[in-house]
């Protein structure tokens, strides 16, 4: 009965394959538009029917192994390919599809006109392939082939428009630091398939859950590694920079792979695992740590930043410390809500500053804008929404999120991270007020005769109230305990069953839930307010002076930092080692051996006489020393 | 009783059958026809696709000897059969799409009379377990192949490649038959289940048995270019027409091995004579001091560097697929070391595997050689900027034939190397990847004259019919999707060596 839902990744790929193949033969940018929103729309309403398929099953029992064929047998080492869909991986293909599927349609406007239109809706449809395989994936192997296939997609995208340089260049950060994460998220892998003997999630966490012992060095090195996969991913420190460059690809890109679904597959690994985690309370230590500390320093930077498309990069990389977060404090649903509702408000805003730079004619500093909220009203008013979601304002989606996340982080007795936690939910109301007060506030910066802003085509506006929509009322699958049911940590549950057992359980009292709502609500106006009064008028740019606010505007001097500890110490060895191992020891073994293989053959081709009386005789001879060896040799 | 198993014998002999059949049909029906034509091509077609469908209905039937413990029915004669249907499928339309053969003056009456007559000799090749049916399976398959390389009569290059073949095979036969002759002396039979109990029961002159297996490795490793057995392949192979060379290296290749795995392993081990057990590793053998295995080893290393090196300085597009024919039979022995079914069902996989790859590189040629009109690796320059699809399909072929992952010779390669080190054989797995990268060098130098050198004089696009298209897709496509997605034919190799009974 379930056989068909395969298709929700064989949609995407003949998307691909279409406009992949064929793509320099479709004219009409219409045609190519519709293969590549129509396959995902297709696979959204089959992951809507898994979705209902599983809410129709009883609670315990919410899981459908779809096994596609026996990939991989050797020895006792077997792999399929085979999907898993349980609650977790129901949620992320809806949102992957769903936004997904918004985002291809807004492209059809944002792209038009493009040279190479075709080619970026394959790449589009190549990268929800992959990420669906990520995480349908029923093991490590096949989670690890879409891993690196939206880490492939993200390359390509970024760098879609490959005549800039500086895209090329983005495009080969991002896929380095990416590969440091992956290297971590391999050796993790051999672990498992060393320790366990097989890669196949249901067999590794049931073997983890009954034959491990909590805190044991064995489990705190492979979620160790696996998470160093996910600072990559998921640009956590220290592997965040390279997100903030990946905004040369197109905006679209942005908001889809950079924002709503390809940066939380790292959450998504450490939720799918939370089995392996829970049982390592150091890992959730650090995850917790590395969470807390992300999410303050991306937030720091945002808030003197000026390219409208670098704030929002920023912005999620400090949300998505918001997600490890919770992952840290033991709340795998909470990091899950969290990634719904940041898809939701994210894309949107990333889609609005699209909207935006397009009518601006590719300008995205926002110093260079201001006023816009008049010409751009559709733009406006939803990009407003996910401001106000974004912030923690109530009933809007991100408040719940966010305030659970806090929650959870203030129940796990962590006082100094959620302090951090309230500060930069502070920092994010005020950075992003900060930008929609530069943007759509005061009085215009730009050269009013050469630029002449307009509102965006239908088919880039409806995605936007369509986002701007769930934006408001998404929060309202998980609310407060006071409030009433918590749908989606419910439907997560089964999921999270056994990591739960083993995790310490808070209870929460009325008081404090109420005393932290109060807080965090506070503290999202007050940041919406100072940056209103500051920005929301008339506004002339200035150079700061102040060292400190330079030091964090130049994003702390990271990037300088890696290149002046890792990166230039790492040349000089590579051109030693290029100078000395390279060109005289390999080349010379490389030149060598194909100088002898060359005289070799020379030699033996010789042999080939032509003349068979020739041949007959040394195969004669052959057989004889055949038999001369066996008799002296072998025995 | 004697009609009773000749016509129990004949029931599971429909496959043969309905190919003896076709052969004389298309004789017959060429006596009607003055000029040439397709249609006994269609008639072979027709013949294989019935042998292949009696060959299917076949299946599930219980392994089994027929018609007096001559011809075996069996799964591993049926994973041959349809490889050699396959083959010969291909092959007919390679013929079809030739232009070489299309342009020739003669007819093509005795052509695929003589194809599906090879055929039938694989398919007795694969299933005899009678010393006497195996030689005659043999010479059936290669008297037909002789007259098939001489098929251009005034060609001289075609008639030399056509008498040196047949003068080597002359010889090459001429050696096993008296292996046969000094086993039959040996044993006093030539059923090889017999061989195989008398040998283990009674004590033989060492010596004398290691000559009569040498010499009839004489006439396995003639029909598989196994060095030193190898000579007549470069020569054959170059001045045959190429659909008959794309045949040779493959179907005749397939069938002899299959003869080399039958002959070893039901004579030459102990399986299904549990009363006969030797310690060790080396449990299969059945003879203290025969050691088989060690002499395929010093075979196979020596096949496929030969094959490997030599082919380094060819820039004839045929001869330089000789001697990777020649080394790609050399990766196959490796794994025939390995006396395990994880070694020979890599074997089989690998035979499976290298249908695809080195017909589509044939065919690659043939298309080159219709278009171009050159078989010169170095005339091949920037052809692919004009032919995209073929020269990205010989990409394909090339980079399998090396075993570069993601294509099917990657699998075929890692499940021999895997076996072999599995076994202990780490040297041999070794050597085997060193000959890899050395065979890297001329698979890829093809495909440096093709895309990495812009073509020069002539640029315009060169395209074909969609008949060829098809066909190379055809070829290309299994050649990756074998590489992802392989479970099946690595169960079906395994299921297929079952009845050998090893462990």
């Amino acid at each position: 009965m379930v056989n068909y839902f395969f298709l929700i990744t064989l949609l995407p790929l003949i998307g691909f394959l279409v406009n992949g193949i064929f793509g320099y033969k479709i004219k009409n940018e219409k045609v190519a538009g519709i293969i590549g929103s129509g396959t995902i729309l297709g696979s959204f309403i089959i992951a809507l029917i898994a979705f209902f398929q599983l809410l129709g099953m009883p609670a315990e029992q919410r899981t459908i192994t779809v096994t596609l064929f026996q990939w991989i047998t050797a020895g006792s080492f077997n792999i399929s390919a085979a999907y898993l869909i349980d609650p977790l991986s129901v949620v992320m293909s809806l949102i992957i599809t769903g936004v997904g599927f918004l985002i291809h349609v807004y492209s059809i406007g944002y792209m038009h006109g493009d040279r190479g239109f075709a080619r970026f809706f394959a790449f589009l449809n190549l990268f929800i392939f992959a990420m669906l395989n990520l995480v349908l994936g029923d093991n490590f192997l096949l989670m690890f082939l879409g891993w690196e296939g939206v880490g492939l997609c993200s390359y390509l995208l970024i760098g879609f428009w490959y005549e800039k340089k500086f895209t090329g260049d983005a495009a080969n950060k991002a896929f380095w630091v990416n590969r440091i994460g992956d290297l971590g998220f391999m050796i993790a892998m051999f672990y498992i398939l060393v320790n366990f003997g097989s890669l196949n999630f249901g067999a590794v966490f049931g073997a983890a859950g009954s034959s491990i012992a909590p805190g044991s060095t064995l489990i705190t090195v492979i979620t160790i590694l696996l998470f160093v996969g996910a600072t990559g991913k998921s640009a956590q420190i220290p592997l965040f920079i390279w997100l903030p460059d990946a905004m040369a690809g197109p905006t679209p890109v942005s908001a889809l792979i950079h924002a709503a679904t390809m940066v939380t597959a790292g959450v998504y690994m450490v939720a799918r695992c939370s089995i392996l985690f829970a049982l390592a309370p150091f890992t959730m230590d650090l995850i917790l740590a590395i969470g807390a500390l992300t999410a303050f320093f991306a937030a720091t930077i945002a808030v003197t930043q000026n390219d409208i498309k670098k704030i929002l990069a920023y912005s999620t990389v400090s949300q998505l410390g918001f997600m490890f977060m919770a992952l840290g404090a033991g709340a795998f649903s909470t990091g899950i809500f969290h990634v719904t509702t940041h898809a939701f408000f994210k894309a949107l805003m990333f889609l609005g500053a699209g909207s935006v730079i397009h009518s601006m004619h590719e300008e995205q500093d926002v110093m260079n804008m201001g006023g816009l909220k008049n010409k751009m009203k559709v733009t406006f008013l939803t990009f407003l929404m996910g401001g106000i979601a974004i912030s923690g304002i109530p009933p809007f989606s991100g408040f719940f999120s966010k305030d659970e996340i806090l929650t959870n982080v203030y129940l796990s007795g962590n006082y100094l991270f959620f302090g951090l936690g309230v500060l930069t939910a502070f920092m994010t109301a005020f950075y992003i007020f900060r930008l929609i007060g530069l943007t759509f506030y005061g009085n215009p910066r730009y050269d009013e005769h050469k630029t002449h802003p307009h509102e965006s085509p239908k088919v880039m506006t409806i995605p936007l109230i369509i986002l701007a929509v769930l934006s408001v009322i998404g929060g309202f699958i998980g609310l407060p305990h006071i409030v009433g049911p918590n749908l989606i940590d419910h439907f997560l549950e089964p999921v999270f069953a056994s990591a739960r057992t083993i995790l310490p359980v808070h209870h929460i009292e009325a008081g404090t839930e109420i005393m932290l709502i109060v807080i965090s609500v506070f503290v999202a106006v007050v940041g919406i307010f100072l940056a209103y009064r500051a920005y929301a008028k008339a506004y002339k740019p200035e150079v700061s002076r102040n060292p400190v606010y330079n030091f964090v505007q130049n994003k702390y001097k990271v990037d300088e930092f890696y290149n002046a500890v890792i990166v230039t110490p790492l040349r000089m060895l590579s051109n030693l080692l290029y100078k000395f191992f390279d060109l005289i020891v390999i080349d010379g073994i490389v030149n060598g051996s194909g100088k002898f293989f060359t005289s070799l053959s020379g030699d033996w081709r010789k042999m080939q006489t032509g003349v068979i009386q020739d041949y007959a005789v040394i195969s004669v001879a052959g057989i004889i020393a055949i038999i001369i060896f066996v008799l002296l040799v072998v025995k | 009783m004697l009609t009773q198993q000749i016509l129990d014998g004949l029931s599971k002999f429909y496959p043969e059958t309905i190919l003896s059949v076709t052969i004389l049909v298309i004789v017959f029906v060429e006596l009607f026809f003055k000029k040439k034509t397709r249609v006994s091509g269609w008639i072979a077609m027709a013949g294989l696709a019935a042998a292949m469908l009696f060959t299917f209905l076949q299946v599930n039937i219980p392994a089994q000897t027929i018609f007096f413990q001559m011809v075996a029915v069996d799964p591993f004669s049926y994973f041959f059969k349809v490889l050699l249907i396959l083959s010969g499928f291909l092959i007919v339309l390679f013929t079809f799409l030739s232009d070489e053969i299309r342009s020739s003056e003669f007819k093509t009456q005795e052509y695929y009379a003589l194809l599906i007559a090879l055929t039938l000799g694989g398919f007795l090749m694969a299933s005899s377990v009678n010393l006497l049916m195996m030689y005659l399976a043999l010479e059936l398959s290669s008297l037909s192949s002789y007259v098939l390389a001489g098929y251009f009569k005034k060609s001289n290059r075609s008639s030399e490649a056509a008498l040196k073949y047949v003068i080597y095979g002359g010889v090459s036969s001429g050696l096993m038959l008296f292996g046969i002759s000094l086993i039959y002396g040996i044993c006093g039979s030539l059923d090889m289940f017999a061989i195989s109990a008398y040998l283990s029961a009674n004590p033989v002159n060492l010596i004398t048995l290691l000559i009569a297996i040498f010499l009839m490795l004489a006439g396995f490793g003639y029909k598989i270019s196994a060095v030193p057995f190898h000579f007549w392949t470069p020569d054959v192979y170059e001045g045959s027409p190429m659909p008959v060379t794309a045949l040779l290296s493959v179907s005749s290749k397939a069938a002899g091995f299959a003869m080399l795995i039958r002959f070893f392993l039901v004579a030459f081990q102990n399986a299904g004579h549990p009363t006969i057990t030797t310690e060790g590793l080396h449990q299969y053998i059945t003879l203290p001091g025969l050691h088989w295995p060690e002499v395929i080893a010093v075979i196979a290393v020596a096949t496929m560097t030969l094959g490997n090196v030599v082919a380094i300085w060819q820039d004839n597009l045929k001869r330089l697929l000789a001697y990777s024919s020649i080394a790609q039979a050399g990766y196959m022995l490796l794994a025939f070391v390995v006396v395990s079914p994880q070694g020979i069902s890599a074997m089989l996989t690998y035979l499976a595997v290298y249908l695809f790859m080195n017909l589509g590189a044939f065919f690659a040629a043939i298309l080159i050689s219709n278009k171009y009109k050159t078989e010169n690796i170095e005339e091949m320059k920037g052809i692919g900027y004009r032919s995209p699809l073929l020269c990205v399909s010989m990409a394909v072929f090339m980079l399998s034939l090396s075993g570069i992952p993601m294509t099917a010779g990657f699998i075929g390669k890692f499940y021999i190397f895997s076996a072999l080190i599995n076994n202990g054989y780490i040297w041999l797995a070794i050597i085997g990847l060193m000959n890899s990268v050395v065979s890297l060098y001329y698979y890829i130098k093809i495909l440096k004259n093709m895309f990495l050198i812009r073509p020069q004089g002539d640029t315009g696009a060169v395209s074909f019919g969609a008949g060829y298209s098809v066909l190379l897709l055809a070829l290309a496509i299994p050649t990756i999707v074998l590489g992802i997605f392989f479970g099946p034919l690595t169960k079906f190799a395994e299921y297929s060596v079952q009845i050998f009974g090893l462990k």
